[in-house]
């Protein structure tokens, strides 16, 4: 067996370096091109869900979001609540926030926004914003009459840039006017504006818990969320399970939640769109070295019957094909994967760009290898199948053609 | 040794019905250099596909060595081709994206010979037809005559019990013609080689020892090639 195997690989080899050059670049060209396809539309979406996923965890609600049980509509005896949260092994820092829709208005334009109250030395050991000031500073404990604003409400001063109607180009040491549902109206003074390149964080205004509380005209022990970084050695599954292990019974939700939540249904239509793409591709893979095993093992048939008529066996002559189309799918791998690397190397330099951030290619390994062995079974069908066909004719018919 | 009895091949095309071989018997003894003739459809070529196991009997009996070869299974059969007999065809056919070298190996190394003795038998047997300055030459690098003596050379290379051409000339002008036929007469002398030949060409007939003349599937002639053959050949010599 090893040694037919060891004379198929032989044939194989001489027949693809002996053969026609057109024929083997073209076919190593669309086995490339059929790869590229099947690895690239896979890597731009898990480049997606990556930044996703950097943008929920960096900008958004740090590694775990704790939210009010479903019957309730606040966090109450929140501070105690952070206190028990932080002592939760695994957690690096919890912090709280209250949101408050309110009208915003500058210059003539008015806009309906979320204030959100913060504690900022908290908030910088979980979100990292404050590093993400276009203008301006970020805020501190304590201080009141300040406000930060994301760029998306604030506004660009290109306008093409903003996404959705904004202030008209609000910024740092401007003042703004914010109206609170209670019916208080105060001048901020604009401390800052946050360009992270979430569309979510660059929509909020932020101010600080104390302001919040006089705005109020209490102490404000209730939040609307409570948000939480995590230790990264750890599993955030397992802290979850820490935090209702302490005793918390509000709802409690990691990143991977959060983002199942708001990009399950996306990512499970990505992933069809993904299997399409890859059954076209292999599809396509098939038909082309079929075609091309087809022409040859036809153009070889006398050559076929009379091999067989010297005494090589069958099996010889149809492993001979299934090598060569292994070795062209072995090549056309390596120069498809090689150009994926370049592209997604362009593409780091060059990143699409989403509405949600820069997004650049991400190319799993799992991808790759899964999509190598598809690739690998549809070629040896490919191949096998008009080696066989001719491989079984009769020696004589076979000679006679 | 060949022992064939009563050898019959009907080939049924849809309505018709062809009788190509009637019943042939023959022995073959080892040494001998025997040509098979006829007029084309004589059933010539279709005797010794069925001598050389490239096709089975619909009737008949076939000893090879001593073997029944209706008892072999396909597998065996090709075993058997590849280990016992040797084929020249017509048109040569040599494997294109082969050197001369690795054509003539080709079979050595699938019977599992081992490298350096089947690149030593290469040589030699290249060296034997005059050949051994075209090891990597390609096919399409060759004269006809030379393509046609590297397929005799990879028929020979493993020293088969019975060597089968299958109108070995026929693609080639008679000086070419004449040294392949020299070198057929070489190898049966000196190496006691069984040979079976197809031709059609009468004047083949003085290398051979013994010549069979078909028509319409039966044999009608088998004996010595005739006198006034064998004297024509001494007075063209």
């Amino acid at each position: 067996m090893l040694l037919d195997l060891r004379v198929s690989f032989f044939l194989a080899l001489r027949g693809i370096l002996r053969g026609s050059r057109g024929s083997l670049y073209l076919t190593v060209l669309i086995i490339a091109m059929v790869f590229t396809n099947m690895i690239f539309m896979p890597s731009i979406i898990l480049g997606f869900i990556k930044v996703a996923e950097d943008q929920i965890i960096t900008y958004q609600t740090g590694n775990i979001l704790i939210s009010p049980h479903e019957d309730e509509l606040y966090i109450e005896d929140v501070f105690s609540l952070l206190e028990k949260i932080n002592r939760v092994p695994g957690v690096l820092r919890a912090s709280a926030h209250y949101g408050t829709g309110v009208t915003l208005r500058y210059k003539g334009n008015s806009l309906g926004s979320t204030v959100i109250a913060i504690n900022p030395d908290d908030e910088r050991l979980v979100t990292d914003v404050y590093r993400k000031m276009a203008d301006g500073d970020y805020l501190a404990d304590g201080e009141n009459d300040e406000i930060i604003i994301g760029i998306q409400t604030s506004g660009h001063k290109d306008e093409s840039l903003d996404m959705g109607p904004t202030l008209g180009y609000l910024k740092a040491g401007d003042a703004v006017t914010v109206e609170y549902t209670n019916g208080v109206s105060k001048v901020y003074h604009v401390k800052g504006i946050i360009e992270t390149g979430s569309y979510y964080a660059d929509q909020g205004a932020y101010i600080t818990w104390d302001e919040m509380e006089s705005i109020f005209g209490r102490k404000l022990d209730y939040a609307t969320d409570v948000i939480i970084k995590t230790d990264p050695d750890s599993y955030e599954p397992e802290v979850k399970t820490q935090i209702y292990r302490f005793g918390v019974r509000e709802k409690v939700q990691t990143w991977q939640d959060i983002l199942e939540e708001a990009m399950g249904r996306a990512v499970q239509n990505f992933a069809m769109l993904n299997s399409i793409t890859i059954v076209v591709s292999l599809i396509i893979a098939i038909v082309v070295l079929f075609i091309v095993i087809m022409i040859k093992t036809l153009n070889s048939r006398r050559q076929i019957g009379v091999l067989k008529a010297l005494g090589v066996e069958k099996s010889i002559i149809i492993h001979n094909y299934v090598f060569q189309v292994l070795i062209l799918t072995t090549i056309g791998i390596i120069v498809g994967t090689t150009l994926v690397e370049s592209m997604v190397a362009i593409l780091t330099v060059y990143p699409f760009q989403f509405p949600d951030g820069e997004v650049t290619p991400v190319v799993a390994t799992s991808d790759l290898i899964n999509n190598t062995i598809m690739l690998y079974i549809a070629a040896f069908i490919a191949g096998y199948i008009p080696a066989w066909r001719v491989a079984s004719e009769d020696i004589l018919t076979a000679m006679r053609s | 040794m060949i022992i064939a009895e009563n050898l019959t091949r009907v080939y049924d095309m849809g309505k018709v019905t062809v009788h190509a071989l009637r019943g042939v018997s023959i022995t073959i003894q080892k040494g001998e250099f025997v040509g098979i003739m006829g007029a084309s459809g004589s059933g010539k070529s279709t005797l010794l596909h069925l001598l050389g196991l490239l096709d089975k009997p619909t009737e008949g009996k076939i000893l090879l060595g001593g073997i029944d070869v209706r008892t072999l299974n396909e597998r065996q059969r090709t075993r058997f081709r590849l280990k016992r007999l040797g084929y020249v065809f017509q048109d040569y056919a040599l494997v294109p994206e082969l050197t001369v070298e690795e054509n003539v190996f080709l079979t050595s190394m699938i019977r599992g010979t081992s490298k350096e003795e089947y690149q030593a038998q290469t040589l030699q047997i290249l060296d034997r037809i005059g050949l051994s300055d075209r090891l990597t030459h390609k096919h399409n690098e060759l004269s006809g005559g030379q393509q046609q003596r590297v397929a005799i050379a990879r028929a020979m290379v493993n020293k088969p019990e019975i060597l089968f051409a299958d109108e070995p000339c026929a693609n080639l002008d008679s000086e070419s013609s004449r040294n392949v036929l020299d070198l057929f007469k070489q190898i049966n002398k000196e190496m006691a080689q069984t040979i079976v030949m197809v031709s059609h060409e009468d004047w083949h007939m003085e290398y051979f020892d013994r010549v069979i003349i078909l028509r319409d599937g039966r044999i009608v002639s088998d004996g010595p090639p005739p006198e006034e053959i064998l004297e024509k050949a001494c007075k063209f010599k």
